[in-house]
């Protein structure tokens, strides 16, 4: 009966969970930026829980170092399905310059499906504000599809290099059979 | 009965909220904020000094070898970047800039990939008629490596007689030229090479160039301590 209402209504509030890998706290700041007034993320319907087993979406920020990743993998095992991980900053994608640390275990992609990525050392909170809203949107059609890998297209993926990008493969292929 | 916050309370209630209303209502960066890498293939030599300044390797410089010359690939990963500024600075030719977008998200790993290739062409005849054209330090180099074989070395010598101190002539290519009367062979500038292509050995007072791999991107003239490097 209100199965119909839960699917259309998933992602219109989701609620965040915020874990911290190794990081230096520089994303920590910004997130919480983000959740006080002057960006206020509630305003949208976002809220930060204390618990994973309460979370929609959790925001990683940190390099994933060897301390903390069973303990983040366990975090985010505990978070319900349809879940989405978000990334905030560069370290959880790269290591950034953590990098060949050998306290670092990261990128966090290599554990598990990361869902979107924000690029910055630190992010700007208007940033976190789009990743976040596209996490929204990518978990309501989790819900909706069923399907837990799914994703939509970035609107802010540039144009440009998806261009230049498509004959640079071309070209590596052509260069592979040569 | 006193109540104190009343009239703020309801000057509150009727004023606009405090929030920036981002999603709805955009917001430009601040005019010097570092966001996404614009990179400028065509001004740039591919000396590789931005890769070996980049302290989160997030640069990555590829050549692959094509016809009449080579494809200098320069690919920047924003999700390894700190948005540093230093590759820029360090560009001798302001090939990198860093714009005030800062709408950098992605769902895959090409969003962040900012990328461009140009085309280097490569002298084939470089390194012989290059060595002969400026006289002092080709006769101080070509001896040390040619030391075996007599005939070289007895070229080489009358040739540095000919042309005397006065001034070291540059060369046509843009490439740079040693002072001996003025350099004190400190290395600094074969240190500061991005491309190594300056070998100086302080024992045997010595300054060698490989034209083949120099770009001519006068890092060494400007590292230089007593202006012995002429370009």
């Amino acid at each position: 009966m209100f199965k119909k209402t839960i699917i259309e209504s998933t992602g219109k509030s989701p609620w965040l969970f915020h874990i911290n890998a190794g990081s230096c706290n520089g994303c920590d700041i910004e997130i919480v930026s983000v959740l006080t007034p002057r960006y206020d993320a509630e305003r949208v319907g976002f809220k930060l829980v204390g618990s994973p087993r309460h979370a929609d979406i959790a925001v990683v920020s940190g390099p994933v170092t060897k301390q903390s990743l069973p303990r983040v993998l366990r975090t985010l095992e505990q978070i319900p399905e349809p879940r989405c991980i978000v990334t905030c900053g560069s370290c959880p994608q790269s290591g950034n310059v953590f990098r060949d640390s050998y306290s670092v275990c990261g990128p966090l992609s290599k554990y598990v499906h990361v869902d979107v990525d924000i690029a910055g050392c630190t992010p700007k909170p208007e940033a976190i504000m789009d990743g976040l809203l596209l996490a929204a949107q990518i978990l309501a059609e989790k819900k909706k599809t069923g399907n837990q890998e799914a994703t939509l297209p970035n609107p802010y993926a540039p144009e440009k290099t998806a261009e230049e990008a498509k004959p640079a493969e071309e070209k590596t292929e052509e260069k592979g059979e040569a | 009965m006193d109540f104190p916050f009343v009239k703020q309370a309801i000057s509150q209630l009727f004023s606009k909220p405090s929030c920036d209303m981002y999603p709805f209502v955009p917001i430009e960066a601040a005019p010097n904020y570092r966001g996404r890498i614009a990179y400028d293939p065509n001004k740039c030599i591919g000396c590789g000094m931005c890769v070996r300044v980049c302290a989160g390797k997030a640069i990555t410089l590829t050549r692959t070898p094509a016809e009449g010359g080579e494809n200098i690939t320069l690919t920047f990963d924003l999700g390894s970047c700190t948005f540093c500024n230093t590759c820029a600075d360090f560009c001798n030719d302001n090939a990198i800039t860093l714009t005030t977008d800062y709408h950098m998200i992605a769902t895959k790993e090409e969003d962040l990939i900012v990328t461009g290739t140009h085309f280097k062409e490569k002298k084939k005849p470089a390194p012989k008629p290059a060595a002969a054209k400026p006289a002092a330090p080709a006769a101080a180099a070509t001896p040390v490596k040619a030391a075996a074989s007599d005939a070289p070395k007895a070229e080489a010598a009358p040739a540095a007689e000919a042309a005397p101190a006065p001034a070291v002539q540059p060369r046509d290519d843009g490439k740079p030229v040693n002072d001996p009367s003025k350099c004190i062979y400190c290395t600094l500038c074969a240190k500061k090479c991005p491309q190594e292509a300056i070998t100086v050995d302080r024992k045997a007072k010595t300054w060698e160039l490989n034209a083949d791999d120099c770009v001519g991107c006068g890092t060494c003239q400007t590292a230089c301590p007593k202006d012995a490097i002429i370009m």
